[in-house]
């Protein structure tokens, strides 16, 4: 089999469809920063400049994306001092991994506001998502790929979905319901990593 | 045309057994990051919840493969015979033993050249799994392709595989000028050739009819004249000769924009001219005018035309004076020789040079290249010297045209038909 550029298949990747990535993990990042920082007033001292790093990383994470994708095209149209200022910061921006440094800052955030389980649970949910859009973006793999990672990222989910519901229940007074949810908890935990683990083997073979 | 060859580095055209260095890819580094943190905000503050966040990232990073290729096989070799500047080329690469995992495989280009896009194998591919990949080398010269990056991806994108190896080096050659029409002298050297001369012969060319001598060919009888004349008349032909060109390459300055520079021109100039007439099968040789001098006789063929262009890419330019020679080598001009000079005439010894051939009785033509000038600074100064310096290009022109040598102005956009129009428009007449 000869593959060329153009028979490479799934990976000339149109512009719309790469804006569209980067959008999506634009609107992912703001959703996921907005969603630890609600609300506002609630949090503990340092809440503000926890909001401003993650405000900034998710700002540098979706321009690094954006370098990535068309930094070439600008250096050559600009003048010699401006060119030699964009490929310093592109170079800086580029560089830093914007994206962990605002999953810290945003699981701090979560941390300042006062314990709220299902909320915590959603953020994961929502940090998840965005950091699958940046290797969406970045990488593009393809859908065949992402599809086959549906039943663990399912799954994952529903694990966290437990550990939530514990966390959940650790709050609500004891009561004659209280021990059934728990076993039917342990149960439904047992049941997602006995799913699990077929098809980790599988994997590992 | 021909092309020249790629250099002979055979290690690039072996396969070749290259160790793979695996990495966590930054997919995987920022779901480890994701995983840690929300472990350790969950035991320092005890909040379960946190756990739950880290749960998806966590059981994604176990799928992390734990069999991965140590080596893969790879062998590169070049599609094309050869490389012209500005024009694409391709290299084959064969990939094996890259297992499940998809590969990309991109070029890392060196100086003055530009890559094509980067080319996926998908998992799972055959072995080997052959790929193309183009590439444009931008300015003549001999230069390496650059290095080859070949990255393999497990399905998941958390592992990635690293594979760096040199690319082999190419010779590129200058794009040739455009020439349709060639000069042609009228005088020729007795040598079997395709140019009509005056002199009668065994060519094709019909020249006239004269009387019968003792020792004539009967098969050359005009029998129409001979019954109108009543004596035995015979038709004579036009002798078929070549002609043997010197193009002399003055490589002694570079000025102007890199890309239409004066070297540039004298190069793509020369490469065309040559290959024009060696493609009307005429000899011709080559005097690389550098900082050190070389040549190569007349001759003709294919081979001929690739050793002049070896000659012509491999002699080092640069301001150096050829050694102050002002006489050429008497073995790369043969008697009877058109000689084609590309020069931007900046080096005084070369125009000595000329003008010693010129009065040796060749045939000398001049293609000036020189299409920039001096900085100026918009100050007196500056403008008179600019002044000065026009001066005195105009009066190098001048002795030359005085000499019998004419001089035209290539700017090596057009084609090299328009300077040289009112000499092949014609038979050039050789005069001393």
């Amino acid at each position: 089999m000869i593959a060329s550029p153009n028979q490479a298949g799934s990976r000339p990747v149109t512009v719309p469809r790469a804006w569209r990535t980067i959008l999506s993990v634009a609107v992912l990042a703001a959703v996921t920063v907005a969603w630890a920082a609600l609300p506002l007033s609630g949090g503990a001292a340092g809440t503000s400049v926890t909001l401003v790093v993650a405000v900034g990383c998710a700002a540098a994470s979706v321009a690094q994306l954006l370098a990535g994708s068309g930094g070439k095209q600008t250096e050559a149209a600009l003048g010699s001092l401006v060119r030699r200022t964009v490929d310093y910061v592109l170079t800086v921006v580029r560089g830093l991994p914007w994206a962990e440094v605002m999953v810290v800052a945003v699981l701090l955030l979560e941390v300042l506001h006062r314990p709220r389980p299902w909320h915590t649970g959603l953020l994961g949910v929502a940090l998840l998502g965005y950091l699958l859009a940046v290797h969406h973006a970045e990488m593009r793999p393809s859908a065949r790929a992402l599809r086959a990672q549906l039943p663990l990222i399912a799954t994952g989910i529903g694990l966290s979905a437990i550990i939530v519901g514990i966390a959940e229940l650790r709050a609500v007074p004891g009561g004659a319901l209280s021990p059934a949810i728990r076993v039917i908890a342990a149960i439904a935990a047992v049941i997602a990593v006995g799913l699990v683990i077929p098809w980790w083997l599988r994997r590992h073979r | 045309m021909i092309g020249a060859a790629f250099g002979p580095e055979k290690k690039a055209t072996e396969t070749r057994q290259v160790p793979v260095r695996w990495r966590l890819s930054a997919h995987a580094g920022r779901l480890l990051t994701l995983t840690v943190a929300a472990l350790a905000l969950a035991l320092l503050t005890r909040r379960p919840e946190l756990a739950g966040v880290a749960a998806p990232a966590a059981l994604l990073l176990s799928t992390l493969p734990a069999r991965r290729p140590t080596r893969v096989t790879v062998q590169v070799r070049p599609l094309d015979s050869g490389s012209v500047e500005g024009v694409a080329s391709v290299l084959q690469v064969d990939l094996g033993g890259q297992g499940d995992y998809e590969a990309e495989l991109q070029i890392e280009p060196g100086d003055a050249i530009m890559p094509g896009p980067p080319v996926v194998i998908p998992a799972p591919a055959p072995a080997p799994a052959e790929v193309v990949l183009p590439f444009t080398a931008q300015r003549w010269g001999r230069r390496q392709i650059g290095m080859l990056a070949i990255t393999l991806r497990d399905d998941y994108g958390l592992a990635e595989g690293g594979i760096r190896l040199g690319l082999p080096w190419i010779d590129c050659q200058p794009v040739p000028g455009r020439l349709n029409r060639t000069i042609l002298l009228s005088r020729l050297p007795s040598r079997l050739g395709e140019h009509p001369a005056r002199a009668t012969g065994e060519g094709a060319e019909f020249a006239g009819v004269r009387e019968f001598v003792p020792g004539d060919r009967q098969r050359r009888i005009n029998w129409p004249a001979t019954t109108r004349r009543g004596t035995i008349h015979l038709s004579t032909f036009a002798d078929e000769r070549t002609q043997a060109v010197v193009v002399v390459a003055d490589a002694t300055a570079d000025v102007g924009e890199p890309g239409s520079s004066s070297l540039d021109l004298v190069l793509r100039g020369a490469t065309g001219v040559m290959s024009r007439y060696l493609t009307k099968r005429d000899r011709v040789g080559l005097v690389m005018y550098a900082s050190r001098l070389s040549w190569v006789a007349p001759g003709q063929g294919g081979r001929h035309f690739r050793r002049l262009l070896d000659v012509l890419m491999s002699s080092p330019g640069g301001l150096d004076k050829a050694g102050g020679l002002i006489r050429l080598p008497r073995a790369a001009l043969p008697p009877g020789a058109l000689i084609v000079v590309f020069s931007p005439l900046l080096d005084s010894s070369l125009v000595e040079a000329v003008r010693d051939v010129r009065e040796r009785g060749f045939s000398v033509v001049i293609v000036d290249v020189l299409n920039s000038e001096p900085g100026d600074d918009s100050t007196k100064v500056s403008e008179l010297t600019r002044r000065i310096w026009r001066l005195e290009q105009q009066a190098i022109r001048f002795a030359m045209v005085q000499l019998g040598v004419p001089v035209v102005h290539w700017d090596g956009r057009s084609s090299l038909d328009d300077p040289l129009g009112a000499y092949t428009r014609r038979v050039m007449v050789v005069g001393r």
